[in-house]
């Protein structure tokens, strides 16, 4: 999935995102979400770290959940509000312009789940490890949170290949656009170490994405 | 950083300029800072901190360095890729506000077409203070954090103009050499030069035709480019035959194949040179954006005299009357139409007019960016 870093060309032109990205990952992320959203359950509060246009939250929000997608690109989130409005379920989702570093506005607790799609490869260390202490305090005991991320590979020839892979593709990204993305190192530890427990994990062949299920311990089960 | 090493990394770094660098994004501790010193925060282009670095060598203090995608501050700022939330995050995230008792943080001033004071202060609580435009400048500013009109001003003085010709010179020569690699290797080394040579006398000369510049001019066609009615272009064209008419003279050379050679690739120079000139200078806005048309407008009922668009402009277009608490425009001339003024405004009183009357609201301003090819998602609205 280097295909990933192509995704920072779409970006610059919100309006072209989706269709982009579903071209690129030849429908693999959406299989992803869909795989993922099968975890939520009707009535579920969650709330959508990064959530861009509103693929996954539109997913989210068809299962019946109350959704709150956040992302910090207003044109991107235009966008999600038009689809949202298209499909009518402005009931159910509520967008707001918002980074992580901005969950501290979140109340303790009050989330069933949180999901994230290509978000956190997005992220410094340091936004990372205090979005996740923030998404573990907004979690309920027992809530899950739900990602799908660009990750590097950790076996030594995969990360070769991965790199051999990616290297034409985000020269020219760069080129294109002047950013890349960074997948992230070691997810499944960062999730554990902010308080998780992993229930599963799929990687794709390549070992560079991710699906994970995490959550955060107490609760009924 | 020592002196070789601070050298190496502006030459190096000046030559790849219109490539962005990104560095680790986070807080760098400076000498030997207590819980009073300064916060002083900055984009990830790797050239300006280490800039920033220089400059306050001997300085205790705090750096932040926020996600700019390792884009300079006044490009990443202005086209929405270092904004509001990237601030914001390297306030909360890197550990400062456990490290010093006050919430002041100096932001350089280009970064005002992105970041909102406004918002930051309401988010966070910190307190932005507009530093000066040029680093340099950082070190006379800090003692009483007051600026002179100069600090708040962008110029495009010798040094500046040779760092943006190297800029141009140098992706333009390297591919000019790969593309003559296999076919014309003797060629490569005068090509090479010719490309320096003319980037340096384009740049360098800036001021001596400035003049004819025009910005608002509606010709930015295949062939025109930035030189208005592109009298530019022709006369250094002119000069360039005539140039390769008394080589060819005095080398014996002369030949209708050394001509066409020649002259070809010096007009392919000066055109690719030439693409996007003013948006080069900080002195104007890109020729290729659509911006460039649009004036500043002040709404006089809504106006309060509160300066914070005189503190921002980069073109120091503005003077406040403080008996009549209004803002005026006495060098609007001068707008390079960065929408500083605009999106600062706390009374809302700034907005951009396009040429067919139409507006653009502060809030559209703040919130939809330019592109890299100038375009804002949301189209101008009327004002209503």
């Amino acid at each position: 999935m280097s295909t990933y870093v192509l995704m920072k060309i779409l970006e610059s032109a919100p309006s072209r995102y989706d269709r982009g990205i579903r071209w690129l990952t030849l429908g693999g992320l959406d299989r992803a979400y869909e795989r993922l959203t099968t975890y939520i359950k009707t009535g579920q509060k969650v709330l959508d770290v990064g959530c861009g246009t509103g693929a996954l939250t539109i997913l989210v929000a068809k299962k019946g959940a109350k959704v709150k997608g956040i992302d910090i690109n207003p044109q991107m989130l235009e966008i999600a509000g038009e689809r949202v409005k298209k499909m009518s379920l402005q009931k159910q989702v509520k967008l707001e312009e918002k980074g992580v570093a901005e969950l501290e506005s979140e109340k303790e607790e009050s989330y069933d789940a949180v999901v994230s799609g290509l978000c956190f490869s997005e992220l410094s260390e340091d936004e990372l490890s205090f979005a996740l202490k923030e998404i573990n305090r907004i979690l309920k005991p027992g809530g899950l949170i739900l990602v799908a991320d660009e990750v590097k590979p950790e076996a030594g020839l995969k990360r070769y290949l991965n790199w051999i892979l990616r290297l034409p593709l985000a020269i020219v990204t760069w080129i294109v656009t002047q950013t890349t993305t960074r997948a992230v190192r070691g997810l499944p530890d960062k999730i554990r170490e902010a308080g998780f427990e992993i229930r599963s994990t799929r990687y794709n062949r390549m070992h560079s994405f991710l699906e994970l299920v995490g959550q955060k311990p107490g609760g009924k089960n | 950083m020592g002196w070789i090493q601070y050298i190496l990394i502006n030459v190096v770094e000046t030559c790849l300029r219109m490539l962005p660098i990104p560095i680790r994004t986070g807080l760098i501790v400076l000498g030997n800072p207590g819980r009073n010193s300064p916060v002083i925060l900055t984009c990830n282009f790797h050239l300006t901190v280490a800039r920033v670095k220089w400059a306050l060598r001997g300085i205790d203090a705090y750096l932040l360095v926020a996600n700019s995608r390792g884009i300079n501050v006044w490009c990443a700022a202005t086209g929405g890729l270092f904004t509001n939330h990237d601030v914001i995050s390297v306030l909360k995230t890197s550990g400062v506000e456990d490290l010093v008792d006050h919430r002041q943080v100096i932001l350089p001033q280009l970064a005002a077409t992105g970041i909102e004071r406004k918002y930051v202060r309401k988010k966070t609580g910190w307190i932005v203070q507009w530093g000066p435009v040029d680093i340099k400048d950082l070190p006379a500013y800090l003692p009483r954090r007051k600026k002179t009109p100069a600090m708040r001003q962008v110029s495009f003085p010798a040094e500046q103009r040779f760092e943006m010709a190297v800029a141009w010179a140098f992706p333009i020569s390297l591919v000019a050499g790969l593309i003559l690699l296999p076919l014309w290797r003797e060629g490569i080394l005068p090509a090479v030069l010719l490309t320096w040579g003319l980037a340096l006398i384009i740049f360098m000369a800036f001021p001596l035709y400035q003049r004819w510049l025009n910005p608002r001019s509606e010709r930015i066609g295949f062939v025109l480019f930035d030189f208005g009615r592109g009298g530019v272009q022709l006369i250094l064209l002119a000069g360039i035959l005539l140039g390769l008419f008394a080589v060819a003279k005095y080398t014996g050379n002369f030949s209708g194949l050394f001509f066409a050679r020649w002259g070809i690739m010096s007009t392919l120079v000066v055109l690719v040179l030439s693409l996007d000139l003013m948006g080069s200078t900080p002195l104007y806005k890109s020729g290729l954006h659509a911006d460039r048309f649009l004036k500043v407008s002040l709404d006089t009922d809504k106006c309060k005299g509160a300066a914070f668009c005189e503190q921002v402009c980069p073109r120091n277009c503005y003077d406040v009357d403080h008996h009549r608490h209004l803002a005026t425009q006495p060098r609007a001339h001068l707008c390079v139409q960065c929408g500083a003024c605009i999106v600062q405004c706390p009374f809302d009183a700034l907005y951009f007019e396009s040429p067919d009357g139409a507006t653009i609201a502060p809030e559209i301003i703040r919130k939809f960016k330019l592109n890299l090819m100038g375009k804002r998602l949301v189209k101008t609205v009327g004002r209503g």
